[in-house]
């Protein structure tokens, strides 16, 4: 894959003698070549590398390197911050929409977004029992089981969602039809609209919105807290991988593609994805251009922006007939660095931009795939 | 009085058919309106019962009793099964006969006053121009009338649509079919050109209403909506089947109508008011649902010959079986999903119409 010269340790692999000696072998050894592909057998969700940050052995230069990373975090099991939280109603909160809705009843609650972030966050409120159906984008072993609402990719139908008689609904303006949602305000359940735009620095708010609505604002708290006492750990640490001169950064830019008709968005401010780029420590092309939003973006942009590594969802760079796919469609891509290295990092699509209890699992994903590719390597392969 | 079929009106060309089409007779209009209002109550009564949550035909019946008011049948079992009715299944099934009635009904209006069998507002581009009127509101956050707002401006944006083709596609008081399609792709060029820049310009969430737009979808009904749309459909219609009898003078050709005492020239614009009024009740909240207008006047031309009287209301009865029929299809054919019914109408509606110019380019020998 690549012979770059890196400032490495032998990785942690099945022995736990290697663990013991893996730092001091960081100090020993550097510039030897690189692991063969085979160097490590890794199968599915529990091959992600899970060494520590400070750890990982990082590039010299993030720039010397070529080809394609996917990025994955390590699947964790849902740990609530309360086992058997007493949710005090009825509550009455003002949504993000600014509607006073009431909530008397949590005792079959759905939770439902573009990203599954919602309902992930009930679930480590300790409130997981009590949900009763889903997203497309929920896909964690704990709720796996429960019947869908949402058909045809992110749209609701309303009768799904009646037939599972949920007596509150959280959700946001990222799944449609929004009448959907009215109607069943029409049927008399509570609808509580949180704020879609996600970041970094909101994913406290939102898990607080959340309880809030839930009647558990203690638990939410906690919760707020943990995550971003987390998420707080993996940017410090993060900073420690990336460069510390700005002009030595690496310059991301998050691209949106969806199959082979040419949809091509640049995420940029207010994105969400400006946060994500800029808390790896990386420098957010589209922000640096004053790009607003999720807006198409034409070839010459893509020159203009000059990205070293473009990050993209796993789902959308397969639709585009994965890398090769784009960089033909795209040839303009050829003209800058990403494109000439190949260097695409490519998340799943529901983890990358969602922002919820694992936004730091997620930072930490993308730091080692940005920093130290090879220990996840071999998650091009596939 | 005899009525000859709209293409006559061009009298410059003589009429293909080898006979005037036989006066309406009187056994077969009373059969197709009892056929007609029988499969509508029927498909109504299915429509009503199918869907994702699962109510039995009694419980359906028992719930719409409630709902009005009586202590009749047995309760819904599913403790959400009377809000499915009430709130999802009543509204839309309620909705789909009252778009179905109306886009048939303006397309049936349409053909009259043009005196085109091809006219129908989604083909000529209405359907377009009140798609992109709707869509500004959305873009543009504009919501001076409430709820009222998007209908309203679908309203204008249809009218403004109607007399453009009006306008544009007449030339020495005629309406020339081809001139007429042709006006109609060019307009919906420009409206499809108009709906992309406000996909471009919009957020997530507007986008998709957009996407909605073209596709068409009767999900999401609500009451609020249907009491909208209702008044504006009953209006239209009325409208329309006062006018049928000067429809029929006017399909005698625009001289001999004159001089029956037919006002042509404030009769074309209170139809295009109409048309526009109508199309503008079926797109504010359902989207571009094509053909309708096209398939139903047709259809029921063959059962029942030319004569508005009967044509303008068996359209609106047909529109509002086929649509309703189209819209069971479309929530309960793919579990889950709910497709969208412009392409449902489209895929049918399509074939219907490259039928229909084969068929009239080999009786009359093309409309060139």
């Amino acid at each position: 894959m690549s012979s770059r010269p890196v400032r490495r340790a032998r990785r942690a692999l099945d022995a736990p003698l290697a663990l013991l000696v893996a730092p001091l072998v960081a100090l020993v050894l550097t510039g030897c070549t690189a692991l063969g592909p085979g160097g490590v057998v890794e199968q599915g969700a529990a091959a992600v590398d899970t060494t520590p940050l400070s750890e990982l052995d990082v590039l010299d230069d993030p720039r010397e390197w070529t080809g394609e990373t996917v990025a994955r975090t390590a699947e964790t099991p849902v740990a609530p911050v309360a086992d058997d939280p007493q949710p005090r109603l009825p509550v009455t909160v003002t949504d993000a929409q600014g509607t006073e809705v009431t909530v008397t009843d949590t005792s079959r609650i759905l939770a439902l977004d573009l990203y599954g972030t919602l309902s992930r966050t009930v679930f480590e409120l300790g409130l997981g029992d009590r949900v009763v159906g889903r997203d497309t984008s929920s896909t964690f072993p704990e709720i796996a089981d429960l019947p869908l609402v949402t058909a045809n990719g992110h749209e609701l139908t309303g009768e799904a969602i009646l037939e599972l008689a949920p007596t509150v609904i959280l959700t946001d303006t990222t799944l449609g039809p929004w009448d959907v949602l009215m109607q069943m305000r029409d049927a008399g359940i509570p609808v509580v609209v949180l704020d879609p735009h996600r970041s970094v620095e909101t994913s406290g708010d939102l898990v607080r919105s959340v309880a809030e609505a839930l009647g558990v604002p203690e638990d939410g708290a906690e919760l707020a807290e943990r995550t971003q006492a987390e998420v707080d750990d993996v940017v410090a640490q993060v900073a420690e991988l990336a460069p510390r001169e700005k002009a030595d950064r690496l310059r991301v830019a998050f691209l949106y593609v969806r199959g082979q008709a040419g949809v091509y968005y640049l995420f940029g401010e207010g994105s969400g994805a400006d946060s994500l780029v800029e808390s790896v420590g990386a420098v957010d092309v589209a922000s640096e251009i004053g790009w607003q939003g999720m807006r198409p973006v034409n070839d010459e942009g893509i020159v203009a922006a000059q990205p070293d590594v473009l990050l993209m969802m796993s789902k959308g760079l397969e639709s585009a007939g994965g890398v090769d796919g784009l960089l033909e469609r795209l040839p303009a891509l050829a003209q800058t660095p990403a494109g000439e290295n190949r260097r695409i990092v490519a998340m799943d699509d529901s983890q990358i931009l969602a922002f919820g209890p694992e936004t730091a699992a997620v930072l930490d994903a993308l730091a080692r795939a940005l920093y130290a590719p090879e220990s996840v390597a071999s998650g091009a392969e596939r | 009085m005899t009525a000859t079929a709209p293409r006559a009106t061009r009298a410059a060309l003589p009429d293909a058919d080898p006979s005037p089409l036989p006066p309406t007779v009187p056994a077969r209009v009373a059969w197709l309106f009892g056929g007609l209002t029988a499969a509508l109550l029927g498909l109504a009564v299915v429509a009503a019962g199918s869907g994702h949550l699962h109510v039995p035909p009694a419980e359906v019946l028992g719930g719409l009793a409630r709902g009005l008011g009586l202590e009749l049948g047995p309760e819904p079992s599913h403790p959400n099964g009377y809000a499915a009715l009430w709130t999802i299944r009543f509204p839309r099934v309620l909705m789909a006969m009252l778009v179905g009635a109306a886009l048939a009904a303006a397309g049936a209006l349409m053909q009259g006053v043009f005196g085109n069998p091809l006219a129908e507002p989604g083909v000529v581009g209405v359907s377009s121009g009140a798609a992109v009127a709707a869509s500004a509101t959305i873009v543009l956050g504009v919501s001076v009338a409430g709820p009222w707002t998007t209908a309203g401006a679908a309203f204008l944006g249809g009218l403004v649509a109607t007399f453009a083709v009006y306008a544009l596609a007449r030339s020495g008081g005629r309406t020339e079919v081809v001139t007429l399609v042709l006006t109609g792709v060019a307009i919906n060029a420009v409206c499809g050109a108009v709906l992309a820049l406000f996909t471009f310009l919009g957020d997530t969430q507007e986008r998709e209403q957009i996407v909605f737009w073209q596709l068409g979808s009767l999900n999401g009904t609500r009451w609020a909506y249907v009491a909208i749309v209702a008044p504006l459909v009953v209006v239209g219609l009325v409208a329309a089947g006062a006018m049928a009898r000067r429809l029929d003078l006017l399909a005698l050709g625009e001289r001999s109508a004159r001089h029956l005492g037919v006002d042509v020239e404030r009769l074309r614009v209170v139809a295009v008011v109409v048309v526009a009024l109508l199309t503008a009740a079926a797109v504010a909240f359902c989207g571009i649902i094509s053909f309708v207008g096209l398939v139903v006047p047709h259809l029921v031309r063959m059962a029942v010959g030319p004569g508005h009287r009967v044509l303008v209301p068996a359209s609106a009865l047909g529109g509002a079986v086929l649509l309703l029929a189209a819209d069971l299809v479309a929530r309960t054919a793919v579990p889950y999903a709910d497709l969208p019914i412009g392409m449902l109408t489209a895929l049918v509606g399509g074939p219907f119409f490259l039928w229909l110019v084969r068929r009239t380019r080999r009786q009359a020998g093309g409309w060139a």
